[in-house]
């Protein structure tokens, strides 16, 4: 059986440095993908996952397990992010025109030339939708719907309370709706607001 | 359950995260009221759209600087401490002196055999200077002067041909420069002369159209 993070985080400060590359691989590629959510696609993703990661590497002999390891390695990476963002005068680096040549749309495998051009563009404008919301929005809309951490465990990353966490994301997932609208994704009409 | 309470739990129920009881009143007020249910299926077909955008394969492994430094950082320092250590316990100086760095390997000398090669060093020097003074006495006096009248000598033929050069160099500048000042002087002078040319033929056609106007009348 697999050692879960906490043994890992206690072997580690016990002096098997070993068991740092162990979490590095269970949890680089996650890293990676926020990082790549929320800066878009380039040279600083790597950049910034590493330095992500050393940071982790660094702090690790000192971290205390009040919250998860997941929770702590996420709060490393989104202040990482924000620092880039912020000497990027708080823009976004996602570039559409690379997210149509690069971008996995995930299809199934044999799809039709027009299914495989739809779900491109349908990936190009989710990328785009998401990288219009305001940050603190779009970093709880990506560690949930991308990450698929916990709201507990967003809160633990953000240093939020729970509420504000399902605030951020229902507002974000409003917008994502409407944005998604106006570009005339199909499917995605919104409805009326409820009225009790 | 009114529907601003089920919007604050909405959120649980999308993403499964409700406890069961919570999760019980959200579906009984959902069955109840169209709009709330049209809101969480409008949702959850976002929710499908969201996962189109996948991260692409070739995101590429992080270089693993920090896991694998340690151990080499660990053990090249452990390697300096030894080399630095065995060379401390056998004596070994490194010292900055006129700019220069000075390395000794080994202990230094004990103070009894420094004072031993000191003594061997001036004695070194004293009998150079002994060597030299017997030299000096040994040439007789017009050998002296005769050496510093040549010497003389030689001195002043190398200031005649360092003056003579500087005077051809002198000559050759001035002649220079008067070839330019001639040139320019020249061409000077032909551009005031086109000039004067210029303007006595003005006249001259000048004077033909008054005389010619004269004549006409």
């Amino acid at each position: 059986m697999a050692p879960s993070d906490e043994e890992l985080v206690e072997q580690f400060q016990n002096g098997d440095s070993s068991a740092f590359d162990v979490l590095v691989r269970r949890w680089e590629r996650k890293v990676q993908g926020a990082i790549y959510r929320l800066v878009g696609p380039g040279e600083d993703v790597r950049d910034l996952s590493q330095e992500t990661l050393l940071k982790a590497y660094r702090g690790l002999g000192t971290f205390k397990q009040e919250a998860r390891f997941s929770s702590w390695l996420y709060q490393i990476a989104l202040n990482v992010c924000r620092d880039r963002m912020r000497r990027g005068r708080g823009k976004s680096y996602v570039s559409f025109d690379e997210l149509s040549e690069t971008g996995d749309t995930g299809t199934e495998p044999g799809p039709s030339a027009l299914e495989l051009i739809e779900a491109r563009d349908l990936s190009r404008q989710v990328a785009a939708a998401v990288s219009a919301l305001p940050q603190e929005q779009r970093e709880v809309v990506v560690l949930k719907e991308y990450q698929g951490l916990t709201f507990l465990e967003i809160a633990e990353a953000l240093d939020v309370p729970l509420s504000t966490v399902k605030t951020r994301l229902y507002r974000g997932l409003g917008q994502l709706r409407q944005e998604l609208v106006r570009q005339g994704v199909r499917g995605g009409t919104p409805v009326p607001a409820p009225t009790s | 359950m009114d529907c601003d309470a089920f919007r604050e739990e909405m959120m649980d129920l999308l993403y499964e995260e409700a406890a069961p009881a919570v999760a019980r009143r959200l579906d009984e007020h959902q069955a109840a009221c169209r709009a709330c249910r049209d809101e969480l299926s409008s949702f959850r077909r976002l929710r499908r759209h969201l996962a189109s955008w996948r991260t692409p394969p070739d995101l590429g492994r992080v270089p693993r600087r920090f896991s694998s430094a340690r151990p080499y950082l660990a053990m090249a320092a452990a390697l300096l401490l030894l080399v630095t250590g065995g060379l401390a316990l056998k004596g070994s100086e490194l010292r900055y002196e006129q700019g220069r760095f000075a390395f000794r390997l080994g202990r230094a000398p004990e103070p009894s055999a420094l004072s031993a090669a000191l003594a061997a060093q001036e004695q070194r020097h004293r009998r150079e200077i002994d060597a030299l003074q017997a030299t000096v006495a040994a040439m007789s006096e017009k050998a002296t002067l005769r050496k510093v009248q040549r010497m003389i000598e030689e001195s002043e033929a190398r200031q005649a041909t360092i003056v003579s050069a500087g005077l051809t160099r002198l000559e050759e500048r001035t002649e220079a420069r008067r070839q330019y000042d001639l040139a320019q002087v020249g061409a000077g002078l032909s551009y005031l002369d086109g000039k004067a040319g210029l303007q006595a033929a003005r006249t001259t056609e000048l004077m033909g159209h008054v005389l010619q106007a004269s004549q006409k009348r």
